[in-house]
């Protein structure tokens, strides 16, 4: 018999939305990327790529294009019409801009991102200027007919280049006037196919690249208006772009799922002469890049696949570290399930509803690794659509699986959930309390008493659950100084004393939860320089466990305000080099009641029990050291173990749980399960089959 | 015995053409290439050889024009020379002897006195260095050129492996690189370090080691090919961490090799496929196909204009391709069949060679011009290259005595249920080709080991018969029937069927006139009597199957000579049903001499071969010639001279109306490719009949004489004999054994102690200190005794069928001396 009993789910059908566009910060830091289904992610490339921000989506706020502009503020614009400044800190959608051209197609900032240029539908070229609180209509550039689809400053600001169906133009900025019209499909005789110009960018020596739907990278001398070079990179459409900042290297996306380096080279060692030389060919998606960036050290691209992937640039990169290997990214980097403990139920966040899932059970034992047949099988209780065209923020089952919460952007939800035999009703809790911003998490306490909403500006409201079906407003718990983010991790103890709260300005702070009488503010974890990606409060020693996103492990004691002497260990001895380079954060921390040393934790690729009574591993052992384990005799393995316990058996992993000493959940999304939920790909003839 | 040194072996054909990279002339009129130990000289526009170039002896492993004179070529050879040629009238300029080994040569423009070439490192074993060799100046022709400096270690024995790259005018001269199967370096001359050096791996991705390696001509990129089927071109290389790369793929197997275009816009390679790729402008996209070019491409060269390339196939062809990727013509040598199963067959019509081609072909090989005539599809069917896959092949050919039949016998590769198909080919004069007539499913229930037509030329076409022989233990006749249908058409059938006590049949032969069959069952050979099928006489001679059968001719007709398994030569008299004589050799190849009455037997024994010629009637041999080649000779056929020779003829009679052809197979170990060569005897006409030489001729031969005279019968302890000789009694099958009365004397004889036994023993030692000069003594012994049993044996044998006076015991006794002594030679 093994140590779990595990509850291995395949049934949460998350099929996550494909990468519609990237925009990478202009200094470096920061990627904005938009999915198709609206929503918007940023990610930190300081803190190991994690995603940081999480902005869900629309129904109909379609995003075609992201841009940063003056500083950090982040636009988007799409086919609505509208551009739409995103609020980071309070994680919204501000009120949108009508573009007044139709659906808007591409937006690009200029160099100072004090301008913002706009393509629409009916051929216009509008320019809006970026003024503090919004943007502001500047002027139209002259109209020709065809839908602009793609748009590129020139490096100086002076010219701007539009790409549309069978041509592009170049604009002069100050006169408005075109000055160049280039058919790209000129030389092509006959040409049935009309011929897309996908992508495009002006780059400061005065060449235009255009891709287009011909699969072809071009290089146009725009004064002149001859094609310098053409380079046919695939059979099928080149659909993306990206220059670096030098001006030396260029990414290009195809829909057949592969991506091309392009490189500009001296013809000759030392020479003068440069030339455009299609270099690497990378393919790691499988349907088509829709996006990609190009950051001074990687090459960034998304795809409808729903992959975002960083391929570092191995020659920019001075030593090696974390940014030197491949990283791919498909899952969110945060909980998308909740697990009723008690009652052992799941709930499942999709973008636009919720499932309530019954955990099947069995009768038998077995031995290690062994299947058990079920004699109840899991069942489907209930899909809660949520209402209106936003998607949902957050969701929540509380632990004895009789109340369901979730928010979107503009409304909470309470429901009071009612088994009685087979039958399952879903009740509306009246009159809850009207929250103005979105909740960003929601909790309930481990006797389901109350829930704890995280909000913006560093507050949590707490509510009291009424039986048998209401709620209160207790209070709000304001963080002592003034907080500008929102909180968007919330861990509550099991003896309901203490509620530890995460908020955007990585400050993670404790507070003292409702039962004791004076709630207040109890103290704040010493600021660390990267965000937390999960946390949780030991049920018996008040212990709170952080998992940072560049996969530091602290524990710091709530009562004692300090990092406990453990923790102190494992910063000065340091954490193992293959730990510290893993791909994905962690994203749940769970204890065992039976073993208190235990700490189980876990991210996409791994499950890992920590037992914090034995040494720590050092650079020279092995982490994941099970399987040689198992082969070892008993007194031997003694000498072996160390404090890390990894399993990687579940792949990827979204949750584990758990629900009681010796039974564990595992929810899992198998890639091939997923991809099959994927639109085909593009045809390709492969050799051998 | 015959004074050695008077014939020779000579290379005569059939060498590989694709020894090194051909070289097209500066004008592009004519193409240079490697054969063997030859460069030719090849008129693009005449497509005819103009000029061969021998002088190197052994293996030309690399040409080169002269940078400085476009009329000049430079090779080099595995005997350790470089010569500098004028190929446009074929002569030798300079011989530079650098005393290593050459595997590869490289020329280049500003290197005005100098030349690379790869030579295998002193004391290392499959460690390669490349090393400029200083060619001095000088005045006479033959000169050193010792003067190596080693430029790079541990680079490919290949010449694939190292290219050279452009000039570069900075001060750090021009680079070269080289790429060996696990690493690719470049090399700035001028500093003579490696500033750029990349290794690969085996990666869970797949092979990308490297086979291949191009510089473009103008810009400082460089071509790679794979073994991965990928071609990696890569630019930037100055630089240790920005050096970048591109793909292109095509090719599903290992990259052969890559030619630049002279401009450096067209990229061609070519592998496995037999396809020749065309890639534009270094994109993946744009890319021609030149496909169904028969075979492997192993070379790529293109002509300095541009207008031509060439590839060099790994079946022996270079084809010549024009620059729009047009095929134009092609050379073709001979092919090397991966097993060479019909054995060499003269085409008695055009005095070709005929042997297995390209899967399901038989080739027709002209000697005289090193070229194959033409290629008869026999199997007709689709070849598929795949691994494991079962192809028909052709296992077995003869033609009639006036090449107008022609019998195939093809068979799959199944082990043990073979498809079999004898197929009869008439030859049509009007399309001069060979057209099939009749076609046989299954003519044996097994594989078909031996066929013959009877060769009578005075009976006509009426006579024409022909014998299959199988493992299903018979032998069928088959012979032309009238078909019923007006035109009055032949067809072949089946008219005899024969067996003996269910032996698989293993040879067949007709003897000179057709009247007599002699077909080999395993250890015994039958003699038929080939109008009624009557079984003449049985002939054993235990132990071993019988290898080869063949009859005398002429004024040997009488005989029928047999070699066996464990290494016996035996001679039969077909009218005295007697041995006549055997002797003890390890024979791989009996070839009678189909115009004399001379037989060739070629010998293989510890790693060397060796020819013994001789006549039935006399079991001296009329020549031997020891240690014939390194190599173990496959296969040989006498071709018959156009003209009988007169020269040599009365030295060696037996080439005086053909000549004797061979076939080797050399496997060099790290290529795994079965070199084939041609090698015919030819009189050594550099030495001249001078009165001294006869003299040392004629004292050689009578010491020979009294060699003979001397050595004595070695007689040998009876009661060691007797043991074996009562074994072998028991052995002989009983249909053989004469009747116990015979044998009981004989049975006796053998017990009793010899008399003459003490003097013999002191002779023998005599005979070893005179006549013995060079040979392991034990070893010889051994042989000797060996051989005495058996011809004592034999001659027991003999006895029994007809009582043997005493002076017929004389000639005998004299017989088994002079075996002894052609035995010691061994």
């Amino acid at each position: 018999m093994g140590e779990f009993e595990v509850h291995r789910v395949r049934f949460f059908g998350l099929v996550p939305a494909g990468v519609r566009c990237l925009a990478c910060h202009p200094r470096g830091s920061r990627l904005a990327l938009a999915r198709t289904d609206g929503a918007v992610e940023v990610y930190n490339f300081a803190a190991n790529y994690f995603q940081e921000k999480v902005i869900p989506g629309h129904e109909l706020r379609t995003v075609e294009s992201l841009c940063w502009a003056a500083g950090d503020r982040l636009f988007g614009a799409g086919l609505s019409g509208d551009i739409t400044e995103y609020d980071l800190s309070g994680l919204s959608a501000a009120r949108g801009v009508d573009g007044g051209g139709g659906p808007i197609w591409s937006m690009v900032a200029n160099s100072t991102g004090t301008q913002l240029a706009i393509g629409c539908e009916d051929g216009s070229v509008k320019i809006f200027q970026v003024v503090p609180g919004g943007i502001q209509f500047e002027r139209n550039l002259d109209r020709r007919k065809g839908r602009v689809l793609c748009l590129s400053w020139h490096p100086s600001d002076t010219h701007i280049v539009a790409g549309s169906i069978d041509f592009f133009r170049v604009i002069d900025v100050t006169s408005g006037q075109t000055v160049q019209r280039i058919m790209v499909n000129h030389h092509v005789e006959k040409a049935k196919r009309e011929c897309v110009v996908w992508a495009i960018s002006l780059l400061s020596s005065g060449t235009v690249v255009s891709a287009d739907s011909f699969g072809r990278v071009q290089f146009w001398d725009w004064e002149q208006g001859t094609l310098a070079e053409s380079h046919t990179v695939s059979t099928s459409a080149a659909l993306s772009l990206a220059v670096s900042e030098k001006e030396d290297s260029i990414i290009v996306g195809t829909s057949t799922g592969a991506t091309y380096q392009l490189q500009l080279l001296p013809v000759t060692l030392g020479g003068q002469e440069k030339r455009w030389v299609r270099t690497k060919p990378f393919q790691f998606h499988s349907h088509d890049v829709r996006a990609v960036a190009h950051s001074p050290t990687a090459l960034i691209s998304g795809g409808l696949d729903a992959q975002l992937v960083i391929r570092p640039l191995m020659e920019k990169i001075q030593k090696k570290s974390y940014d030197a290997a491949l990283r791919k990214f498909t899952f969110p980097h945060r909980r998308l399930v909740s697990c009723a403990r008690k009652a052992r139920l799941l709930l499942f966040q999709f973008s636009q509803y919720l499932e309530l899932w019954r955990l099947g059970s069995t009768e038998e034992t077995g031995k290690d690794g062994e299947v058990l047949p079920l004699c109840q099988m899991p069942e489907h209780l209930v899909q809660l659509k949520s209402k209106g065209p936003e998607h949902i923020y957050c969701s929540c089952v509380s632990p004895c699986g009789t109340w369901v919460g979730y928010s979107t952007a503009s409304r909470f939800h309470l429901y009071r959930v009612h088994c009685d035999g087979d039958g399952v009703s879903l009740r509306k809790v009246p009159k809850v309390p009207k929250l103005l911003p979105p909740a960003y998490q929601l909790q309930f306490s481990a006797d389901s008493d109350s829930l704890f909403v995280a909000s913006a500006r560093g507050s949590v409201h707490v509510f009291q659950l009424l039986e048998p079906g209401g709620c209160k407003h207790l209070h709000t718990l304001r963080p002592p100084s003034g907080c500008s983010e929102a909180v968007y991790l919330l861990a509550p103890s099991a003896d309901g004393h203490w509620l530890a709260a995460v908020s955007g300005d990585w400050v993670s702070a404790v507070v003292p939860s409702v039962h004791c009488p004076l709630l207040q503010h109890h103290c704040t974890v010493p600021t660390y320089n990267c965000a937390v990606s999960a946390l949780a409060i030991h049920p018996s020693t008040n212990n709170l466990v952080i998992a940072y996103s560049d996969q530091q492990l602290l524990e710091f004691s709530i009562p004692e305000k300090q990092y406990t002497s453990w923790s102190r260990a494992v910063q000065s001895r340091g954490l193992h080099r293959a730990w510290l380079e893993r791909d994905s954060p962690i994203t749940h921390i769970t204890f065992n009641p039976k073993n208190p040393s235990h700490i189980l934790l876990h991210d996409t690729y791994l499950l890992c029990v920590l037992d914090k009574s034995l040494p720590l591993p050092d650079d020279s052992t092995l982490l994941m050291n099970q399987s040689t384990l198992k082969q070892l005799p008993e007194t031997a393995r003694k000498r072996q173990l160390h404090a890390f316990k990894i399993c990687k058996k579940f792949q990827p992993l979204l949750f584990m749980d758990l629900l009681d000493e010796n039974c564990l959940v595992v929810v899992e999304r198998p890639i091939m399960d997923f991809k099959t939920q994927l639109p085909l790909p593009v045809q390709q003839k492969k050799f051998g089959t | 015995m015959v004074a050695p040194g008077a014939l020779r072996v000579v290379r005569c054909g059939g060498s590989a053409l694709r020894g090194a990279r051909a070289v097209f002339s500066a004008d592009s009129k004519y193409l240079l290439y490697v054969s063997g130990d030859f460069v030719k000289v090849y008129s693009v526009n005449t497509e005819e050889t103009l000029r061969l170039m021998g002088g190197h002896a052994d293996l030309v492993t690399g040409i080169q024009l002269n940078p400085h004179n476009h009329m000049q070529l430079y090779s080099c050879s595995l005997d350790g020379t470089i010569k500098l040629w004028d190929f446009m009238d074929g002569i030798p300029i300079k011989t530079f002897t650098v005393g290593t080994k050459l595997l590869a040569l490289y020329t280049l423009a500003s290197a005005e006195d100098s030349v690379f070439a790869v030579i295998p490192k002193k004391g290392e074993r499959d460690t390669f260095q490349l090393v400029s060799v200083t060619l001095t100046k000088g005045a006479g022709q033959d000169l050193e050129g010792k003067e190596l400096s080693v430029v790079l270690d541990g680079v490919g024995a290949s010449m694939k492996h190292i290219a050279f790259g452009r000039e570069v005018c900075s001060p750090s001269g021009f680079f070269f690189l080289l790429c060996s199967v696990g690493w690719l370096v470049l090399v700035f001359f001028s500093q003579m370090n490696c500033i750029f050096s990349l290794s690969t791996t085996k990666t869970k991705g797949g092979d990308n080691r490297f086979s291949c390696v191009v510089c473009h001509p103008k810009e400082d990129c460089i071509a790679t090919g794979h073994a991965d089927g990928k071609i990696r071109l890569w630019r930037n290389f100055h630089d240790k961490k920005e050096y970048t790369y591109s793909t292109l793929h095509w090719h599903h197997d290992i990259v052969m090799d890559l030619a630049f275009s002279i401009e450096g816009t067209r990229l061609l390679s070519g592998g496995v496929e037999s396809v020749l790729v065309q890639w534009h402008n270094e994109s993946s996209c744009q890319k021609d196909f030149l496909p169904r070019l028969g075979s492997p491409i192993e070379y790529i060269s293109m002509s300095s204009d541009g207008d031509l390339c060439c590839t060099l196939h790994t079946d022996n062809r270079i084809s010549i391709i024009n620059s729009n990727l047009r095929f134009s013509r092609s050379i073709q040598g001979l092919i090397k069949s991966r097993d060479v199963k019909t054995g060499l067959v003269v085409d008695p019509r055009t005095k070709a060679l005929v042997l297995n081609g390209e899967p399901g072909h038989l080739q027709f090989y002209s000697l005289q011009s090193d070229q194959q005539l033409f290629s008869l599809d026999i199997v007709q069917r689709q070849y598929i290259h795949q691994a494991g896959l079962k192809q028909s092949d052709l296992v077995k050919v003869a033609f009639s005595a006036q090449g107008t039949w022609l019998a195939t016998v093809e068979e799959s590769e199944e082990v043990t249920d073979p498809e079999l198909q004898l197929k009869l080919w008439f030859y049509n004069e009007e399309i001069q080709s060979f057209e099939l007539n009749t076609r046989i499913n299954t003519p044996h229930d097994n594989h078909i080991t031996d066929m013959c037509f009877r060769d009578m030329d005075e009976l006509g076409d009426d006579s024409l018969i022909l014998v299959t022989t199988g493992r299903d233990c018979v032998f069928k006749v088959w012979v032309m029937v009238e078909d019923t249908d007006p035109e009055g058409d032949v067809s072949w059938s089946c008219d005899f069927v024969g067996s003996y006590h269910n032996y698989q049949a293993t040879n067949c032969c007709f003897s000179e006139d057709g009247s007599l069959l002699a077909v080999s069952f395993e250890e015994t050979v039958t003699v038929w009597d080939s109008l009624t099928w009557d079984l003449k006489c049985t002939f054993c001679h235990p132990p071993g199957n019988i290898r080869n059968i063949c009859f005398g001719r002429l004024t040997c007709s009488k005989y029928i000579i047999g070699a066996t398994d464990y290494g016996f030569l035996c001679c039969w008299n077909l009218l005295t049903c007697a041995l006549e004589w055997s002797a003890q050799l390890n024979v791989v190849v009996l070839q009678p001499d189909p115009l004399s009455e001379y037989i060739a037997a070629i010998s293989w024994l510890s790693k060397e071969s060796s020819l013994f010629v001789f006549k039935p009637n006399e079991p001296l041999p009329v020549y031997i010639q020891r240690n014939l080649c390194k190599d173990k000779i496959l296969l040989a056929a006498f071709v018959p001279r156009d003209e009988p020779e007169i020269t040599s003829s009365e030295k060696y009679p037996w080439l005086r109306k053909s000549q004797l052809f061979f076939l080797t197979d050399t496997q060099i170990c790290e290529t795994k490719i079965l070199l084939t060569f041609f090698f015919k005897l030819a009189v050594e006409e550099s030495l001249p009949v001078t009165p001294f030489s006869l003299l040392l001729g004629k004292h050689r031969h009578q010491q020979a004489q009294e060699d003979t005279d001397l050595g004595k019968l070695v007689v040998h302890n009876k009661q060691k004999q007797a043991s074996p000789a009562v074994k072998e009694l028991l052995h002989t099958p009983a249909h053989v054994l004469p009747s116990a009365s015979f044998l009981c004397t004989i049975f006796i004889n053998s017990l009793l102690i010899s008399k003459e036994k003490k003097s013999a023993e002191e002779v023998a030692d005599e005979v070893e200190m005179e006549s013995e000069k060079a040979e392991d003594d034990s070893d010889e012994e051994d042989i000797t005794a060996m051989e005495q049993e058996d011809t004592s044996h034999m001659e027991l044998l003999g006895e029994m069928t007809c009582k043997l006076s005493k002076s017929q015991e004389k000639e005998l006794r004299k017989i088994r001396k002079m075996d002894y002594s052609w035995i010691s030679a061994l």
